[in-house]
Protein backbone atom coordinates (compact mmCIF):
# COMPACT_ATOMS: atom_id res chain seq x y z
CA UNK A 1 0.00 0.00 0.00
CA UNK A 2 2.92 1.87 0.20
CA UNK A 3 3.01 4.95 -3.21
CA UNK A 4 5.18 7.79 -3.89
CA UNK A 5 2.98 10.02 -2.34
CA UNK A 6 2.46 8.44 0.89
CA UNK A 7 5.88 9.34 1.74
CA UNK A 8 5.39 12.41 3.07
CA UNK A 9 3.77 12.23 6.83
CA UNK A 10 0.65 13.70 7.02
CA UNK A 11 -0.33 17.16 7.09
CA UNK A 12 -3.13 17.91 9.49
CA UNK A 13 -4.60 21.04 7.60
CA UNK A 14 -8.39 20.68 9.57
CA UNK A 15 -6.81 20.36 12.93
CA UNK A 16 -4.41 23.53 12.04
CA UNK A 17 -7.61 25.34 10.58
CA UNK A 18 -9.85 24.38 13.89
CA UNK A 19 -6.55 25.86 15.78
CA UNK A 20 -6.37 29.06 13.88
CA UNK A 21 -10.22 29.93 14.32
CA UNK A 22 -9.92 29.31 17.62
CA UNK A 23 -6.98 31.13 18.53
CA UNK A 24 -8.61 34.08 16.32
CA UNK A 25 -12.02 33.96 17.90
CA UNK A 26 -10.54 34.28 21.92
CA UNK A 27 -7.85 37.05 21.13
CA UNK A 28 -9.73 39.26 18.57
CA UNK A 29 -13.40 38.45 20.47
CA UNK A 30 -13.42 42.92 21.29
CA UNK A 31 -13.09 43.51 18.28
CA UNK A 32 -16.04 40.59 16.99
CA UNK A 33 -18.45 41.76 19.47
CA UNK A 34 -17.84 45.57 18.66
CA UNK A 35 -18.71 44.74 15.14
CA UNK A 36 -21.37 42.73 16.05
CA UNK A 37 -22.45 45.55 18.10
CA UNK A 38 -22.56 48.11 15.36
CA UNK A 39 -23.65 45.53 13.00
CA UNK A 40 -26.56 44.69 14.87
CA UNK A 41 -27.29 48.26 16.04
CA UNK A 42 -27.59 49.53 12.72
CA UNK A 43 -29.49 46.81 10.66
CA UNK A 44 -31.91 47.34 13.57
CA UNK A 45 -31.80 50.95 13.19
CA UNK A 46 -32.70 50.19 9.26
CA UNK A 47 -35.22 47.83 9.67
CA UNK A 48 -36.85 49.76 12.31
CA UNK A 49 -37.06 52.13 9.83
CA UNK A 50 -38.28 50.38 7.38
CA UNK A 51 -41.43 48.57 9.52
CA UNK A 52 -42.27 51.40 10.59
CA UNK A 53 -43.33 52.69 7.30
CA UNK A 54 -46.87 52.60 6.64
CA UNK A 55 -46.91 49.26 4.02
CA UNK A 56 -49.31 51.61 1.82
CA UNK A 57 -47.00 54.21 1.76
CA UNK A 58 -43.99 52.09 1.13
CA UNK A 59 -46.23 50.26 -1.65
CA UNK A 60 -47.18 53.92 -3.19
CA UNK A 61 -43.69 55.64 -2.77
CA UNK A 62 -42.28 52.46 -4.54
CA UNK A 63 -44.64 52.42 -7.30
CA UNK A 64 -44.08 56.11 -8.19
CA UNK A 65 -40.49 55.77 -8.37
CA UNK A 66 -41.05 53.29 -10.53
CA UNK A 67 -42.85 55.37 -13.03
CA UNK A 68 -40.42 58.68 -12.08
CA UNK A 69 -37.58 57.04 -13.75
CA UNK A 70 -39.64 55.77 -16.37
CA UNK A 71 -41.34 58.45 -17.43
CA UNK A 72 -39.30 59.05 -20.37
CA UNK A 73 -40.50 56.06 -22.23
CA UNK A 74 -43.99 56.37 -20.35
CA UNK A 75 -44.17 52.47 -19.41
CA UNK A 76 -46.35 51.75 -16.12
CA UNK A 77 -45.29 48.04 -16.02
CA UNK A 78 -43.14 48.50 -13.34
CA UNK A 79 -45.02 50.26 -11.41
CA UNK A 80 -48.16 47.96 -11.55
CA UNK A 81 -45.42 45.19 -11.23
CA UNK A 82 -44.61 46.56 -7.97
CA UNK A 83 -48.10 47.75 -6.61
CA UNK A 84 -49.23 43.87 -7.18
CA UNK A 85 -45.96 42.15 -5.84
CA UNK A 86 -45.55 44.30 -2.59
CA UNK A 87 -49.31 43.56 -2.05
CA UNK A 88 -48.79 39.89 -2.93
CA UNK A 89 -45.95 40.03 -0.06
CA UNK A 90 -48.68 42.02 2.43
CA UNK A 91 -51.62 39.72 1.76
CA UNK A 92 -49.16 36.68 2.61
CA UNK A 93 -48.14 37.70 5.70
CA UNK A 94 -44.64 38.32 4.98
CA UNK A 95 -44.49 42.02 5.51
CA UNK A 96 -42.19 41.99 7.92
CA UNK A 97 -39.55 39.27 6.80
CA UNK A 98 -39.70 40.95 3.25
CA UNK A 99 -38.59 44.20 5.26
CA UNK A 100 -35.74 42.26 7.61
CA UNK A 101 -34.28 40.70 4.16
CA UNK A 102 -34.54 43.88 2.53
CA UNK A 103 -32.57 45.65 5.18
CA UNK A 104 -29.74 42.83 4.85
CA UNK A 105 -29.44 43.07 1.70
CA UNK A 106 -29.22 46.87 1.60
CA UNK A 107 -26.41 47.20 4.51
CA UNK A 108 -24.60 43.89 2.52
CA UNK A 109 -24.52 45.64 -0.77
CA UNK A 110 -23.69 48.93 0.75
CA UNK A 111 -21.15 47.87 2.23
CA UNK A 112 -19.53 45.43 -0.61
CA UNK A 113 -19.50 48.54 -2.58
CA UNK A 114 -18.02 50.04 0.28
CA UNK A 115 -15.19 48.02 0.25
CA UNK A 116 -15.14 46.51 -3.45
CA UNK A 117 -14.78 50.00 -5.40
CA UNK A 118 -11.85 51.10 -3.56
CA UNK A 119 -10.51 47.35 -3.61
CA UNK A 120 -10.83 47.30 -7.31
CA UNK A 121 -9.29 50.53 -8.26
CA UNK A 122 -6.31 49.55 -6.70
CA UNK A 123 -6.03 46.21 -9.20
CA UNK A 124 -6.67 48.46 -12.14
CA UNK A 125 -3.63 50.60 -11.20
CA UNK A 126 -1.22 47.91 -9.80
CA UNK A 127 -0.59 44.57 -11.62
CA UNK A 128 1.10 43.55 -8.13
CA UNK A 129 -2.36 43.98 -6.19
CA UNK A 130 -4.08 42.20 -9.24
CA UNK A 131 -2.25 39.25 -9.10
CA UNK A 132 -2.75 39.01 -5.30
CA UNK A 133 -5.95 39.99 -5.14
CA UNK A 134 -7.68 37.80 -7.87
CA UNK A 135 -6.77 34.41 -6.32
CA UNK A 136 -8.78 35.57 -3.40
CA UNK A 137 -11.36 36.69 -5.15
CA UNK A 138 -11.87 33.05 -6.74
CA UNK A 139 -11.46 31.57 -3.03
CA UNK A 140 -14.63 33.82 -1.63
CA UNK A 141 -16.53 32.91 -4.55
CA UNK A 142 -15.94 29.36 -5.01
CA UNK A 143 -15.74 28.15 -1.45
CA UNK A 144 -19.06 26.86 -0.72
CA UNK A 145 -20.86 29.58 1.69
CA UNK A 146 -21.66 26.59 4.48
CA UNK A 147 -17.76 26.12 5.09
CA UNK A 148 -17.56 29.53 6.79
CA UNK A 149 -21.05 29.46 9.11
CA UNK A 150 -19.28 28.03 11.61
CA UNK A 151 -16.31 30.58 12.09
CA UNK A 152 -18.92 33.57 11.36
CA UNK A 153 -20.96 32.24 14.44
CA UNK A 154 -18.19 31.61 16.60
CA UNK A 155 -16.89 34.89 15.93
CA UNK A 156 -20.16 37.54 15.51
CA UNK A 157 -22.67 34.95 17.14
CA UNK A 158 -26.12 34.38 15.62
CA UNK A 159 -28.30 36.80 14.09
CA UNK A 160 -28.01 38.97 11.38
CA UNK A 161 -24.53 39.77 11.43
CA UNK A 162 -22.87 37.00 10.76
CA UNK A 163 -25.26 36.60 7.65
CA UNK A 164 -24.25 39.71 6.51
CA UNK A 165 -20.05 38.24 7.05
CA UNK A 166 -21.25 35.79 4.65
CA UNK A 167 -23.33 37.30 2.23
CA UNK A 168 -20.44 40.19 1.81
CA UNK A 169 -17.24 37.24 1.44
CA UNK A 170 -20.00 35.66 -0.96
CA UNK A 171 -21.21 38.85 -3.00
CA UNK A 172 -17.89 41.37 -2.96
CA UNK A 173 -16.05 39.98 -5.65
CA UNK A 174 -18.30 40.93 -8.98
CA UNK A 175 -17.93 45.15 -7.80
CA UNK A 176 -14.48 44.23 -7.24
CA UNK A 177 -13.87 42.31 -10.70
CA UNK A 178 -16.16 44.65 -12.56
CA UNK A 179 -14.28 47.94 -11.05
CA UNK A 180 -10.85 46.58 -11.82
CA UNK A 181 -12.16 44.99 -15.68
CA UNK A 182 -14.18 48.50 -16.71
CA UNK A 183 -11.32 50.72 -15.67
CA UNK A 184 -8.37 48.59 -17.47
CA UNK A 185 -10.78 48.84 -20.50
CA UNK A 186 -10.59 53.04 -20.51
CA UNK A 187 -8.59 53.60 -24.00
CA UNK A 188 -4.91 54.15 -24.03
CA UNK A 189 -5.85 57.28 -25.93
CA UNK A 190 -7.95 58.93 -23.42
CA UNK A 191 -5.36 58.21 -20.39
CA UNK A 192 -2.75 59.99 -22.48
CA UNK A 193 -4.57 62.68 -23.91
CA UNK A 194 -5.71 63.28 -19.61
CA UNK A 195 -1.69 62.68 -19.08
CA UNK A 196 -0.43 65.20 -21.36
CA UNK A 197 -2.82 67.94 -19.92
CA UNK A 198 -1.33 67.49 -16.45
CA UNK A 199 -4.18 65.96 -15.17
CA UNK A 200 -2.78 64.31 -11.60
CA UNK A 201 -3.59 60.65 -10.63
CA UNK A 202 -6.72 61.71 -8.74
CA UNK A 203 -8.24 63.74 -11.38
CA UNK A 204 -7.63 60.88 -13.81
CA UNK A 205 -9.78 58.78 -11.75
CA UNK A 206 -12.53 60.98 -10.93
CA UNK A 207 -12.66 62.21 -14.42
CA UNK A 208 -11.98 59.88 -16.68
CA UNK A 209 -11.69 56.27 -15.20
CA UNK A 210 -14.84 56.24 -12.96
CA UNK A 211 -17.20 57.84 -15.80
CA UNK A 212 -16.11 55.74 -18.36
CA UNK A 213 -15.99 52.68 -16.32
CA UNK A 214 -19.55 53.83 -14.96
CA UNK A 215 -21.73 51.06 -16.64
CA UNK A 216 -18.95 48.25 -15.96
CA UNK A 217 -19.04 49.42 -12.31
CA UNK A 218 -22.45 49.98 -12.11
CA UNK A 219 -23.11 46.12 -13.72
CA UNK A 220 -20.69 44.09 -10.85
CA UNK A 221 -22.63 46.05 -8.24
CA UNK A 222 -26.00 45.02 -9.71
CA UNK A 223 -24.59 41.40 -9.84
CA UNK A 224 -23.46 41.88 -6.03
CA UNK A 225 -26.51 42.73 -4.77
CA UNK A 226 -28.12 39.51 -6.39
CA UNK A 227 -25.57 37.44 -5.23
CA UNK A 228 -26.25 38.67 -1.41
CA UNK A 229 -30.03 38.17 -2.18
CA UNK A 230 -29.34 34.41 -3.53
CA UNK A 231 -27.44 34.19 0.32
CA UNK A 232 -30.67 35.03 2.22
CA UNK A 233 -31.45 31.54 2.91
CA UNK A 234 -28.30 30.47 3.97
CA UNK A 235 -28.06 33.26 6.51
CA UNK A 236 -31.51 32.06 7.75
CA UNK A 237 -29.70 28.74 8.98
CA UNK A 238 -27.32 30.97 11.65
CA UNK A 239 -30.17 32.92 12.66
CA UNK A 240 -30.53 36.01 10.29
CA UNK A 241 -34.05 37.19 9.89
CA UNK A 242 -36.33 37.16 6.86
CA UNK A 243 -38.05 35.58 4.26
CA UNK A 244 -34.95 32.85 4.03
CA UNK A 245 -36.62 31.69 7.34
CA UNK A 246 -39.45 31.02 5.87
CA UNK A 247 -38.06 28.63 3.34
CA UNK A 248 -35.47 26.99 5.30
CA UNK A 249 -38.42 26.14 7.66
CA UNK A 250 -40.53 25.37 4.98
CA UNK A 251 -37.81 22.89 3.36
CA UNK A 252 -37.55 21.28 7.00
CA UNK A 253 -40.99 21.06 7.50
CA UNK A 254 -42.31 19.76 4.36
CA UNK A 255 -44.67 22.46 3.57
CA UNK A 256 -44.44 22.87 -0.46
CA UNK A 257 -46.83 25.56 -0.09
CA UNK A 258 -45.38 27.77 2.56
CA UNK A 259 -41.96 27.83 0.69
CA UNK A 260 -43.49 28.89 -2.53
CA UNK A 261 -44.99 31.66 -1.17
CA UNK A 262 -41.79 32.75 0.79
CA UNK A 263 -39.50 31.75 -2.43
CA UNK A 264 -41.98 33.91 -4.68
CA UNK A 265 -41.34 36.81 -1.87
CA UNK A 266 -37.62 36.79 -2.40
CA UNK A 267 -38.30 36.79 -6.20
CA UNK A 268 -40.40 39.79 -5.98
CA UNK A 269 -37.55 41.34 -4.15
CA UNK A 270 -34.94 40.45 -6.84
CA UNK A 271 -37.30 41.99 -9.40
CA UNK A 272 -37.58 44.94 -8.26
CA UNK A 273 -34.32 45.62 -7.05
CA UNK A 274 -32.75 44.31 -10.22
CA UNK A 275 -35.19 46.77 -12.38
CA UNK A 276 -34.33 49.87 -10.35
CA UNK A 277 -30.55 49.34 -10.35
CA UNK A 278 -30.97 48.28 -14.13
CA UNK A 279 -32.86 51.85 -14.81
CA UNK A 280 -30.31 53.79 -12.93
CA UNK A 281 -27.49 52.55 -14.69
CA UNK A 282 -29.32 53.06 -18.15
CA UNK A 283 -29.79 56.83 -17.33
CA UNK A 284 -26.65 57.60 -16.52
CA UNK A 285 -25.72 55.80 -19.51
CA UNK A 286 -27.77 57.99 -21.56
CA UNK A 287 -26.43 61.24 -19.77
CA UNK A 288 -22.37 60.08 -20.81
CA UNK B 1 -22.37 65.26 -15.90
CA UNK B 2 -21.36 62.34 -14.01
CA UNK B 3 -19.80 64.17 -11.41
CA UNK B 4 -22.53 66.40 -10.31
CA UNK B 5 -24.41 62.71 -10.04
CA UNK B 6 -21.37 61.79 -8.33
CA UNK B 7 -22.44 64.43 -5.75
CA UNK B 8 -25.88 63.78 -5.61
CA UNK B 9 -25.34 59.76 -5.13
CA UNK B 10 -22.43 61.11 -2.20
CA UNK B 11 -25.02 63.41 -0.19
CA UNK B 12 -27.59 60.29 -0.58
CA UNK B 13 -25.75 57.79 0.86
CA UNK B 14 -24.47 60.29 3.55
CA UNK B 15 -28.30 61.09 4.23
CA UNK B 16 -29.08 57.58 4.78
CA UNK B 17 -25.84 57.64 6.65
CA UNK B 18 -26.52 59.95 9.63
CA UNK B 19 -30.02 58.85 9.61
CA UNK B 20 -28.97 55.32 10.07
CA UNK B 21 -26.53 56.41 12.80
CA UNK B 22 -29.78 58.64 14.37
CA UNK B 23 -32.01 55.88 14.13
CA UNK B 24 -29.16 53.66 16.10
CA UNK B 25 -29.26 56.20 18.74
CA UNK B 26 -33.40 55.45 18.85
CA UNK B 27 -32.50 51.75 19.04
CA UNK B 28 -29.67 52.22 22.08
CA UNK B 29 -32.28 54.06 24.02
CA UNK B 30 -34.81 52.06 23.54
CA UNK B 31 -32.75 48.92 24.84
CA UNK B 32 -31.60 50.51 28.03
CA UNK B 33 -35.10 51.74 29.24
CA UNK B 34 -36.33 48.09 28.45
CA UNK B 35 -32.89 46.49 30.22
CA UNK B 36 -35.37 45.39 33.44
CA UNK B 37 -36.83 43.03 31.40
CA UNK B 38 -34.24 40.63 30.74
CA UNK B 39 -34.23 38.92 27.37
CA UNK B 40 -34.03 35.44 26.75
CA UNK B 41 -32.36 34.05 24.04
CA UNK B 42 -33.11 30.45 22.97
CA UNK B 43 -32.04 28.71 19.92
CA UNK B 44 -33.42 25.22 18.51
CA UNK B 45 -33.46 23.07 14.97
CA UNK B 46 -36.79 23.26 12.87
CA UNK B 47 -37.33 19.54 13.23
CA UNK B 48 -40.97 18.95 14.41
CA UNK B 49 -40.35 17.93 17.88
CA UNK B 50 -37.90 21.08 18.90
CA UNK B 51 -40.31 23.42 17.74
CA UNK B 52 -43.18 21.76 19.56
CA UNK B 53 -40.66 21.88 22.88
CA UNK B 54 -39.43 25.10 22.31
CA UNK B 55 -42.44 27.04 21.70
CA UNK B 56 -43.63 25.51 24.64
CA UNK B 57 -40.95 26.81 26.79
CA UNK B 58 -40.41 29.77 25.47
CA UNK B 59 -44.72 30.63 26.10
CA UNK B 60 -44.37 29.18 29.36
CA UNK B 61 -41.28 31.95 29.72
CA UNK B 62 -43.57 34.75 27.98
CA UNK B 63 -46.23 33.95 30.77
CA UNK B 64 -43.73 34.38 33.53
CA UNK B 65 -42.84 37.89 31.64
CA UNK B 66 -39.32 37.65 30.31
CA UNK B 67 -38.88 38.92 26.66
CA UNK B 68 -37.80 35.39 24.92
CA UNK B 69 -36.46 35.04 21.42
CA UNK B 70 -36.45 31.64 19.80
CA UNK B 71 -33.92 31.42 16.93
CA UNK B 72 -34.45 28.21 13.90
CA UNK B 73 -30.53 27.49 13.66
CA UNK B 74 -29.17 24.66 11.51
CA UNK B 75 -28.21 21.78 14.30
CA UNK B 76 -24.20 22.35 14.56
CA UNK B 77 -24.52 25.90 14.87
CA UNK B 78 -27.30 25.43 17.61
CA UNK B 79 -24.34 23.53 19.13
CA UNK B 80 -21.93 26.32 18.98
CA UNK B 81 -24.00 29.01 19.63
CA UNK B 82 -25.04 27.86 23.24
CA UNK B 83 -21.54 26.42 23.91
CA UNK B 84 -20.16 30.67 22.89
CA UNK B 85 -22.89 31.56 25.07
CA UNK B 86 -24.23 34.25 21.79
CA UNK B 87 -27.35 31.56 22.92
CA UNK B 88 -29.12 31.20 26.49
CA UNK B 89 -29.97 27.77 26.18
CA UNK B 90 -31.65 25.02 23.63
CA UNK B 91 -34.53 22.01 24.43
CA UNK B 92 -33.16 19.78 21.62
CA UNK B 93 -30.00 18.04 22.60
CA UNK B 94 -30.23 14.28 21.50
CA UNK B 95 -28.28 11.97 23.75
CA UNK B 96 -26.44 9.48 24.05
CA UNK B 97 -26.46 8.85 20.62
CA UNK B 98 -27.95 10.81 18.14
CA UNK B 99 -25.96 13.76 19.32
CA UNK B 100 -23.18 12.56 20.43
CA UNK B 101 -20.84 14.05 18.34
CA UNK B 102 -21.49 17.79 18.96
CA UNK B 103 -21.88 16.48 22.60
CA UNK B 104 -18.42 14.73 22.42
CA UNK B 105 -17.53 18.57 20.44
CA UNK B 106 -18.76 21.49 22.66
CA UNK B 107 -20.31 19.70 25.61
CA UNK B 108 -17.66 20.63 28.28
CA UNK B 109 -18.52 24.17 27.03
CA UNK B 110 -22.19 24.56 28.02
CA UNK B 111 -24.34 23.17 31.36
CA UNK B 112 -26.49 19.71 30.81
CA UNK B 113 -29.47 19.96 32.41
CA UNK B 114 -31.00 16.58 32.05
CA UNK B 115 -33.48 15.10 29.81
CA UNK B 116 -36.36 16.79 29.04
CA UNK B 117 -38.54 13.83 27.47
CA UNK B 118 -37.46 10.12 27.94
CA UNK B 119 -38.58 7.13 25.48
CA UNK B 120 -36.95 8.92 22.44
CA UNK B 121 -35.88 6.75 20.10
CA UNK B 122 -33.75 6.69 16.56
CA UNK B 123 -33.63 3.63 13.92
CA UNK B 124 -33.90 2.74 10.49
CA UNK B 125 -38.19 3.09 9.79
CA UNK B 126 -40.06 0.87 7.24
CA UNK B 127 -44.18 1.16 6.41
CA UNK B 128 -45.44 -2.02 7.57
CA UNK B 129 -46.67 -3.77 4.64
CA UNK B 130 -42.91 -4.23 4.26
CA UNK B 131 -41.66 -7.95 4.72
CA UNK B 132 -38.58 -7.73 6.76
CA UNK B 133 -38.96 -6.62 10.65
CA UNK B 134 -34.99 -6.68 11.23
CA UNK B 135 -32.33 -5.13 9.68
CA UNK B 136 -30.66 -8.07 8.72
CA UNK B 137 -33.84 -9.30 7.13
CA UNK B 138 -33.04 -6.84 4.66
CA UNK B 139 -32.40 -8.45 0.94
CA UNK B 140 -32.58 -5.81 -1.72
CA UNK B 141 -35.54 -3.53 -0.73
CA UNK B 142 -36.18 -0.11 -2.26
CA UNK B 143 -33.02 -0.61 -4.81
CA UNK B 144 -30.55 -1.09 -1.70
CA UNK B 145 -31.14 2.21 -1.22
CA UNK B 146 -32.19 3.93 2.79
CA UNK B 147 -33.64 7.62 2.10
CA UNK B 148 -32.10 9.55 4.70
CA UNK B 149 -32.22 13.31 6.37
CA UNK B 150 -29.08 16.09 6.12
CA UNK B 151 -26.12 14.52 6.06
CA UNK B 152 -24.07 14.73 9.03
CA UNK B 153 -27.66 13.94 10.91
CA UNK B 154 -27.00 11.58 14.21
CA UNK B 155 -29.31 9.27 12.69
CA UNK B 156 -27.37 9.29 8.71
CA UNK B 157 -24.17 8.14 10.57
CA UNK B 158 -25.41 5.76 12.74
CA UNK B 159 -26.77 4.26 9.57
CA UNK B 160 -23.37 4.61 7.39
CA UNK B 161 -22.09 2.49 10.32
CA UNK B 162 -24.93 0.18 10.17
CA UNK B 163 -24.37 0.06 6.33
CA UNK B 164 -20.54 -1.63 7.70
CA UNK B 165 -21.65 -3.84 10.72
CA UNK B 166 -24.77 -5.69 9.04
CA UNK B 167 -23.24 -7.77 5.87
CA UNK B 168 -26.32 -8.18 4.64
CA UNK B 169 -26.03 -4.45 3.53
CA UNK B 170 -23.44 -4.65 1.50
CA UNK B 171 -23.88 -3.09 -1.66
CA UNK B 172 -26.65 -0.76 -0.35
CA UNK B 173 -26.23 2.96 0.35
CA UNK B 174 -27.48 5.92 2.12
CA UNK B 175 -29.11 8.66 0.06
CA UNK B 176 -29.16 11.96 2.11
CA UNK B 177 -31.53 14.99 1.59
CA UNK B 178 -33.44 16.76 4.39
CA UNK B 179 -36.11 15.84 6.75
CA UNK B 180 -38.49 17.39 4.63
CA UNK B 181 -37.68 15.57 1.52
CA UNK B 182 -37.33 12.44 3.33
CA UNK B 183 -40.96 12.38 4.63
CA UNK B 184 -42.05 14.00 1.43
CA UNK B 185 -40.06 10.50 -0.28
CA UNK B 186 -42.35 8.11 2.47
CA UNK B 187 -45.42 9.94 1.37
CA UNK B 188 -44.76 9.05 -1.76
CA UNK B 189 -43.66 5.62 -1.54
CA UNK B 190 -46.52 4.87 0.68
CA UNK B 191 -49.30 5.86 -1.73
CA UNK B 192 -47.78 3.76 -4.12
CA UNK B 193 -47.20 0.59 -1.91
CA UNK B 194 -43.75 0.44 -2.71
CA UNK B 195 -41.04 -0.07 -0.69
CA UNK B 196 -39.46 2.45 1.26
CA UNK B 197 -36.97 2.50 4.15
CA UNK B 198 -36.12 5.62 5.35
CA UNK B 199 -33.82 6.86 8.63
CA UNK B 200 -36.20 7.76 11.42
CA UNK B 201 -36.84 8.82 14.98
CA UNK B 202 -40.11 9.56 17.12
CA UNK B 203 -41.29 11.18 18.89
CA UNK B 204 -42.69 11.96 15.00
CA UNK B 205 -45.62 13.22 13.50
CA UNK B 206 -44.98 10.56 10.56
CA UNK B 207 -45.82 7.50 12.94
CA UNK B 208 -49.02 9.19 13.60
CA UNK B 209 -49.86 9.58 9.86
CA UNK B 210 -48.65 6.47 8.46
CA UNK B 211 -48.42 2.78 9.55
CA UNK B 212 -44.75 2.64 10.63
CA UNK B 213 -42.52 0.51 12.54
CA UNK B 214 -39.03 0.28 13.65
CA UNK B 215 -36.55 -2.45 11.98
CA UNK B 216 -35.01 -4.61 14.58
CA UNK B 217 -31.61 -3.58 15.27
CA UNK B 218 -30.03 -6.77 16.49
CA UNK B 219 -26.29 -5.44 16.67
CA UNK B 220 -27.65 -2.38 18.69
CA UNK B 221 -25.67 0.28 16.15
CA UNK B 222 -28.65 2.62 17.03
CA UNK B 223 -28.40 2.57 20.69
CA UNK B 224 -31.04 1.67 23.01
CA UNK B 225 -33.68 4.63 23.96
CA UNK B 226 -32.51 8.09 23.29
CA UNK B 227 -33.32 10.94 25.78
CA UNK B 228 -33.81 15.04 24.71
CA UNK B 229 -31.94 16.86 27.07
CA UNK B 230 -32.01 20.25 28.00
CA UNK B 231 -28.36 22.48 27.47
CA UNK B 232 -27.46 25.67 28.60
CA UNK B 233 -24.79 28.07 28.14
CA UNK B 234 -22.34 28.53 31.43
CA UNK B 235 -23.19 31.50 33.34
CA UNK B 236 -26.95 31.58 32.98
CA UNK B 237 -27.51 29.96 36.60
CA UNK B 238 -25.96 33.20 37.76
CA UNK B 239 -27.28 35.76 35.88
CA UNK B 240 -30.87 34.55 35.03
CA UNK B 241 -31.49 31.80 37.82
CA UNK B 242 -35.29 31.70 37.74
CA UNK B 243 -34.79 30.89 33.86
CA UNK B 244 -32.41 28.25 34.49
CA UNK B 245 -35.04 27.13 37.43
CA UNK B 246 -37.49 26.78 34.83
CA UNK B 247 -35.22 25.17 32.23
CA UNK B 248 -33.96 22.79 34.27
CA UNK B 249 -37.42 21.77 35.96
CA UNK B 250 -38.89 21.15 32.30
CA UNK B 251 -39.97 17.72 31.87
CA UNK B 252 -42.99 16.18 29.87
CA UNK B 253 -44.31 13.04 28.13
CA UNK B 254 -44.20 11.88 24.59
CA UNK B 255 -48.01 11.91 25.23
CA UNK B 256 -47.39 16.06 25.64
CA UNK B 257 -45.18 16.60 22.71
CA UNK B 258 -46.90 14.26 20.07
CA UNK B 259 -50.36 16.18 20.93
CA UNK B 260 -48.31 19.56 20.27
CA UNK B 261 -46.68 18.19 16.95
CA UNK B 262 -50.35 17.19 15.52
CA UNK B 263 -51.99 20.29 16.21
CA UNK B 264 -48.77 21.87 14.44
CA UNK B 265 -49.21 19.29 11.50
CA UNK B 266 -52.52 19.82 10.63
CA UNK B 267 -51.82 23.74 10.53
CA UNK B 268 -51.93 25.13 13.52
CA UNK B 269 -49.23 27.98 14.07
CA UNK B 270 -47.00 26.56 16.39
CA UNK B 271 -47.45 29.84 19.17
CA UNK B 272 -50.83 28.88 19.02
CA UNK B 273 -50.48 25.07 19.49
CA UNK B 274 -47.99 25.72 22.44
CA UNK B 275 -49.98 28.36 23.96
CA UNK B 276 -53.13 25.16 23.60
CA UNK B 277 -51.03 22.68 25.31
CA UNK B 278 -50.08 25.12 28.29
CA UNK B 279 -54.02 26.12 29.16
CA UNK B 280 -54.77 22.54 29.35
CA UNK B 281 -51.66 21.04 31.20
CA UNK B 282 -51.99 23.96 33.99
CA UNK B 283 -50.56 20.97 36.34
CA UNK B 284 -47.22 20.32 34.76
CA UNK B 285 -46.86 24.31 33.62
CA UNK B 286 -46.97 24.80 37.59
CA UNK B 287 -44.39 22.20 38.70
CA UNK B 288 -41.62 23.66 36.18
CA UNK B 289 -42.28 27.29 37.39
CA UNK B 290 -42.83 26.17 41.19
CA UNK B 291 -41.47 28.76 43.57
CA UNK B 292 -40.67 31.26 41.01
CA UNK B 293 -42.12 35.06 40.90
CA UNK B 294 -43.83 36.31 37.95
CA UNK B 295 -41.62 39.27 36.97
Amino acid sequence: MYSLLGILPHFDLAGTVEKITNTLTNAWSPFFNAIQAIGSNLTDGLTHFLQAIPPTLFLVACAVFAYWINRKQHKMGLSVFIVLGLWFIYNQNLWVPFMDTLSLIIISSLLSIIMGVPMGIIMAKSDIAQSIIKPILDFMQTMPAFVYLIPAVAFFGIGVVPGIFASIIFALPPTVRFTNLGIRQVPKELTEAADSYGSTEWQKLIKLDLPIAHPTIMAGINQTIMLSLSMVVIASMIGAPGLGRDVLSALQRAQVGNGFVAGLGIVILAIIIDRFAQKLNKHVDKQN
Amino acid sequence: MFTTRLKKIIMIGLSIGTMALLLTGCGNNSQSSSEQKKEVKLSYVEWDTEVASTNVIAQVLRDLGYKVEITPLDNAVMWQAVASGKSDGMVAAWLPSTHSAQYKKYGKDMVNLGPNLEGAKIGLVVPDYVKADSIADLKNEADKTITGIEPGAGVCMKTEKALKEYPNLKGWKLETSSSGAMVTALGKAIKDKKAIIVTGWSPHWMFATYKLKYLKDPKNVFGGEEHINTMVRKGLKKDMPDVYKVLDNFHWTVDDINSVMLDISKGMKPEDAARKWIKGHPDKVAEWTKGIAKK
